[in-house]
């Protein structure tokens, strides 16, 4: 045969290193190595003046600091305060936005006439909005989470109604051959159609609620991560940013795999045991 | 013997769909009538608008004109008392087998307990017994396909609306498939309506076959199948079966011979 590409020889399913590495516990023996390399190399760039401690902090200082902090009970206490804000302006919106999203479904004369209101409010960057928020709202919780329910409710808005417009056709026309009515379409057939799609967003606005609660932190409040942060860093103490930053990360971190356990409970039938990659 | 009376009768029903292309007719005064536990298989050329008939009569789809007769009443649609079975199984993916085949007695407003009463017993019947907490995933294409046929009977539907149910299927499950498909009518007393492809699974199974013309649809010619076979495996090695299979063959224009 002209032309005909060479038969690929037989070849080694994987490579070495990943067969050895690629389990639960490899893999995170790998990741801690390359955490504690990386905290590694920072302190020696300190230490030997490669990089400026003033700049960038070094990480004996933050865990110095940390471990301080946790003693004291401030760091709890304000990651307590920023963590609190996030979860309520995260289920406030990200019911609201889901209701409103599915609710648009009922009507499609309703949901047409609104579109380009919607399109117009995801526009505007949220953020933009904190000082007004701050002059409406105080500069109390409410602000915070205020500002959380608008970066979140419009996420889940727009996914609620995108899933819900996706929602399939002919199980809805098998209902209503059935006789059911709109309401039972809705809750048997839309509904639960537009769940994973749903859930997909709470990763999404848990990061957005903490955003929310942190720069409403920063505009203005006496209290909460985002309000260390911009106090330390104003005095130029990065290892106290750092803290903060860290918590932060810890907080959104172990959130993510909360939802994780979330979607296993709501989404049962959506559970493969196995992860399918094509080899190339 | 007195002829049967008619279940259902299409009367002068006329559809058309406005698309890109302009207005299309898909149906042009088309009647025909169904009677009491007939068993009725409609084959016609692709996209000749079966599967529209489907859809008014289910009450999916208002005709533009024409009218629908059950048991001698005008009605407006049989939405409700059809049992209405698609190419796709259309199982609910989120619904285990239990859930999906309650799907109809629930929004029926049946009683849970007994509705799950009677659930078990179909599933147990058509050999689905432990599979009751399975989602439709995990099944093979033959058991949801068995599933969604539970689901039609349970809700004990006046007609069955079968939209080529088995076309997804491959041939050793259809033929299986057939076989309890018509165990089922026969035991519960259906009436059904077959749209199908397959000429040999409307002579297999059927007691008249309607042929339609191309678009727009009109019913050509009505053939009454006299084969009297215990299943639709049996009726395939009838003496007339390939005589009826030929002659519809002819009708839809299928080249059976080589031409010259």
């Amino acid at each position: 045969m002209p032309g005909a590409a060479p038969l690929p020889k037989r070849k080694a399913r994987r490579s070495r290193l990943s067969l050895r590495f690629d389990t639960p516990l490899g893999r995170a023996m790998l990741q801690t190595v390359a955490v504690m390399l990386f905290f590694a190399l920072w302190e020696i760039g300190v230490r030997m003046g490669w990089i400026s401690a003033f700049l960038v902090g070094s990480p004996t200082g933050i865990f110095g600091f940390a471990a301080k902090m946790i003693a004291s009970g401030e760091l709890l206490s304000d990651a307590w305060y920023t963590f609190f804000e996030a979860i309520l302006g995260f289920v406030i919106g990200t019911i609201f936005g889901s209701l409103l999203g599915l609710a648009l479904w009922y009507s499609v004369f309703v949901a047409r006439l609104v579109e380009p209101f919607i399109v117009a409010i995801n526009s505007v960057p949220k953020i933009a909005l904190a000082p007004i928020v701050v002059l409406w709202f105080g500069t109390g919780l409410v602000s915070k989470v205020a500002l959380s329910v608008s970066l979140t409710a419009i996420v889940a808005l727009i996914a609620a109604y995108q899933a819900a417009k996706d929602a399939d056709v002919d199980l809805q026309s098998l209902l209503i051959s059935m006789g059911a009515d709109k309401l039972q379409v809705f809750f048997k057939a839309v509904v639960p159609s537009t769940l994973p799609s749903i859930i997909a967003t709470f990763r999404i606005n848990i990061g957005f609620g903490l955003v929310g609660a942190v720069v409403g932190e920063f505009i203005s409040s006496q209290r909460g991560l985002g309000h260390l942060i911009y106090t330390a860093s104003s005095l130029y103490d990065l290892n106290t940013v750092w803290v903060g930053l860290f918590t932060l990360m810890i907080m959104g971190f172990v959130l993510y795999y909360v939802i994780d356990i979330v979607e296993r409970t709501l989404l049962p039938w959506k559970q493969s045991n196995t992860t399918h990659q094509v080899q190339v | 013997m007195q002829p049967a009376p008619a279940q259902l009768s299409v009367r002068n029903v006329r559809k058309s769909f406005t698309g890109k292309a302009g207005e299309v007719r898909v149906l042009d005064d088309l009647s025909f009538a169904i009677k009491e536990r007939d068993f009725v298989s409609i084959i016609g050329p692709s996209g000749c608008g079966k599967t529209t008939i489907f859809n008014i009569i289910a009450g999916l789809l208002d005709p533009d004109s024409g009218s629908l007769h059950y048991r001698g009443e005008e009605v407006e649609s049989l939405r409700g008392r059809v049992g209405y079975m698609m190419q796709k199984d259309l199982l609910f993916p989120w619904r285990t087998v239990l859930g999906n085949v309650l799907l109809g007695l629930e929004t029926r407003g049946v009683d849970r307990v007994e509705a799950e009463g009677r659930a078990r017993e179909y599933l147990k019947g058509f050999g689905l017994a432990g599979f009751e907490n399975a989602y439709p995933k995990t099944l093979s294409g033959g058991m949801r396909q068995r599933v969604a046929l539970i689901r039609t009977l349970i809700m004990d539907p006046d007609i069955l609306l079968l939209d080529e149910p088995f076309s997804a299927l491959d041939y050793q499950t259809r033929l299986y498939l057939e076989g309890v498909l018509k165990d089922a009518v026969e035991t519960y007393h259906k009436t059904v309506i077959l749209v199908t492809h397959d000429i040999d699974e409307a002579v297999a199974l059927s007691k008249r076959v309607v042929v339609l013309s191309g678009r727009p649809a009109r019913v050509k010619i009505v053939h009454d199948i006299e084969i009297d076979a215990p299943s639709p495996i049996a009726a395939r090695s009838d003496a007339r079966f390939s005589g009826y299979f030929h002659a519809l063959c002819a009708e839809l224009d299928i080249q059976t011979e080589k031409s010259a």
